[in-house]
């Protein structure tokens, strides 16, 4: 396998004369239309740029905005620390859901497609429809869901979710699992299936239950998957901002104002862009960190890319 | 003893079946009751079906030409990242070159780029250019984060068409370019075709760019959305049919690309 490797890497199928126009499209597009405006951001996190205030028209401040938004801004932190506090607590639980209910179609189903094409259904329906959807159930005096959790005493006769404020996060979490538990199945599915089945079986020959199998074996074999999943689901609910944004548009108050929601409400309500940008931008390097981790743990020169 | 584990296992996979697909059911019920049976208190299952709430808020209140925008913004961004994607995919696959693994991740940083975080500096931008408002707004960013998906997507598939194919198409006389657009992407059209229908369905859910980029013109379904929810009086009878008509089509999408749908979603990470 490694001759053949290393003679085909002797000579490319395309030099570089041929491959230069077929690459250039797509990187121009990109440099110009995400590094572009990326970089222009990170400018304008540094001038005092404000469409509210005259008297703010763009000055260079230097790093005068990221001062401010470490040291001075509770309701950054307030807000990150919500955010991070919603990541961790669905990605658990749809991780833990998910686990266990791949592992019971795998065990259990033969005939899988029928079902897990079902299952699909929440995590591919727009974000926006999703909050939409989830609204007019939770409504305080007609939703269907409100009515039945008050039938079962849940919910107080003449309270309504999303206006009792410890409820809110909670809920929003709920709707989350929902939406991506299926994920989670889908792609711990394809693992369990792609498992090879000699080492369970020399397993089972030495006497090794289903518990000790689960634990030496499986996990051990699923791992690149695991972090995988973990680590797409953290990254995507990091950036969360569609379901939120329909649900309770942050509210009521700051209650469910994640980061995201924080950055639009700087940029687009207060019209500070300046101070918006250096939002955005710290939500921009979170995300970068959570990527790389992502290509060094679990691309392509890891097992994950065989299976 | 392993039979009755097997029932209660079909057991709870039911449970889980309803609690996902319930909400769904009650937004497609929805889209056809009255007024009075949607603000009954307690949930009704059963009712006289209306067909008036789609024409009302389609035809009455316009929503018509949001499909529309919806449609020419996925078609378009769709068609051109796999134009411009699919090209660059092939030269990852083939060749190697300093920096290839870095401008790879460089993609697929884009891909992850909080949609916050750019749309930002885009709206700054597409309002120099006087773009604002427009499809093409929305068509360039949609495809500027689609593009990354195709070349990650592409590559894999690409990877899994031997050499020795390109090879012997050039040995048959064609170029380097003819071996590739006559041979080796004939033999990847299934992966493209999934690659394509799963642009769509990015593009077409997408919220936030959109959102920001347009406000009237051009905005497509998802935006008309929050538009029809007030404090007071929503007609929750017209949200339902513009929600079921904003994910009908996508969820007969899914079931076409579903056989590709893992490898999609994990960036080609893992081939289900």
């Amino acid at each position: 396998m490694n001759t053949v490797k290393q003679l085909s890497r002797g000579r490319f199928l395309l030099d570089r004369g041929a491959s230069l126009p077929l690459l250039l499209p797509a990187t121009l597009l990109v440099l110009v239309f995400l590094v572009g405006p990326f970089g222009y951001m990170a400018y304008t996190a540094m001038t005092d740029l404000s469409y509210a205030n005259p008297d703010q028209n763009g000055a260079f401040i230097g790093l005068d905005n990221f001062r401010q938004l470490v040291r001075n801004d509770p309701v950054f932190w307030d807000s990150f620390w919500l955010t991070i506090r919603f990541v961790v607590a669905s990605v658990t639980v749809e991780f833990a859901l998910g686990f266990a209910l791949a592992w019971l179609i795998w065990r259990f189903i033969e005939r899988q497609r029928l079902l897990t094409t079902l299952l699909l259904v929440p995590m591919m329906l727009a974000p926006v429809a999703v909050g939409l959807i989830w609204r007019l159930l939770l409504q305080g005096d007609f939703g269907m869901v409100s009515y039945y959790l008050r039938a079962v005493g849940l919910l107080s006769q003449q309270s309504a979710v999303f206006s009792t404020p410890y409820l809110v996060m909670p809920t929003i979490i709920a709707i989350d699992v929902w939406q991506w538990t299926p994920f989670v199945t889908l792609i711990i599915l394809a693992g369990l299936m792609s498992l090879p089945k000699a080492p369970f079986e020399a397993a089972t020959m030495d006497g090794a239950g289903p518990w000790r199998q689960f634990i030496d074996i499986m996990l051990p074999l699923l791992r690149p998957i695991i972090a995988l999943v973990l680590l797409l689901r953290g990254i995507d609910a990091f950036k969360e901002f569609d379901k939120v944004f329909i649900l309770t548009g942050g509210g009521p108050g700051t209650v469910s104002e994640l980061l995201s929601i924080y950055a639009y409400r700087v940029n687009f309500k207060n019209w500070n862009l300046g101070y918006g940008a250096t939002v955005a931008f710290m939500v921009y390097l979170v995300v970068l960190i959570l990527c790389s981790i992502f290509y060094k743990a679990v691309y392509w020169k890891s097992p994950v890319g065989k299976v | 003893m392993n039979k009755s584990w097997k029932i209660l296992a079909i057991g709870i996979l039911a449970c889980v079946l309803v609690i996902a697909l319930t909400p769904y059911l009650w937004i497609l019920l929805t889209s056809f009751k009255g007024r009075l049976d949607i603000l009954s208190p307690d949930p009704r299952w059963f009712f006289t079906p209306t067909f008036s709430n789609y024409p009302e808020v389609f035809l009455g209140k316009d929503y018509l030409p949001l499909v529309l925008n919806s449609l020419i913004i996925s078609i378009s961004s769709t068609v051109l990242s796999i134009g411009i994607g699919v090209p660059a995919a092939y030269v990852f696959a083939r060749t190697d070159f300093a920096g290839k693994e870095d401008l790879f991740f460089f993609f697929l940083t884009t891909r992850m780029a909080p949609p916050i975080s750019i749309a930002v500096p885009l709206f700054m931008f597409f309002t120099a250019l006087g773009l604002t408002d427009t499809i093409y707004a929305v068509v360039i960013a949609h495809t500027s984060f689609n593009l990354s998906l195709v070349v990650w997507m592409m590559r894999g598939f690409f990877a899994e068409i031997p050499r020795e194919i390109d090879e012997a198409a050039m040995m048959d006389g064609r170029s380097k370019l003819g071996a590739f657009v006559r041979v080796v992407v004939p033999m990847a059209a299934p992966g493209m075709a999934a690659t394509a229908v799963l642009c769509f369905i990015l593009s077409w859910n997408e919220f936030l760019y959109a959102f920001i980029l347009v406000a009237f013109e051009g905005r497509p379904l998802t935006v008309g959305i929050p538009g029809l929810i007030t404090p007071h009086g929503t007609l929750w009878g017209q949200v339902a049919a513009v929600a079921v008509v904003a994910t009908l089509p996508i969820l007969v999408f899914t079931f076409l690309v579903q056989k590709h749908l893992v490898r999609g979603l994990t960036f080609g990470a893992v081939k289900g």
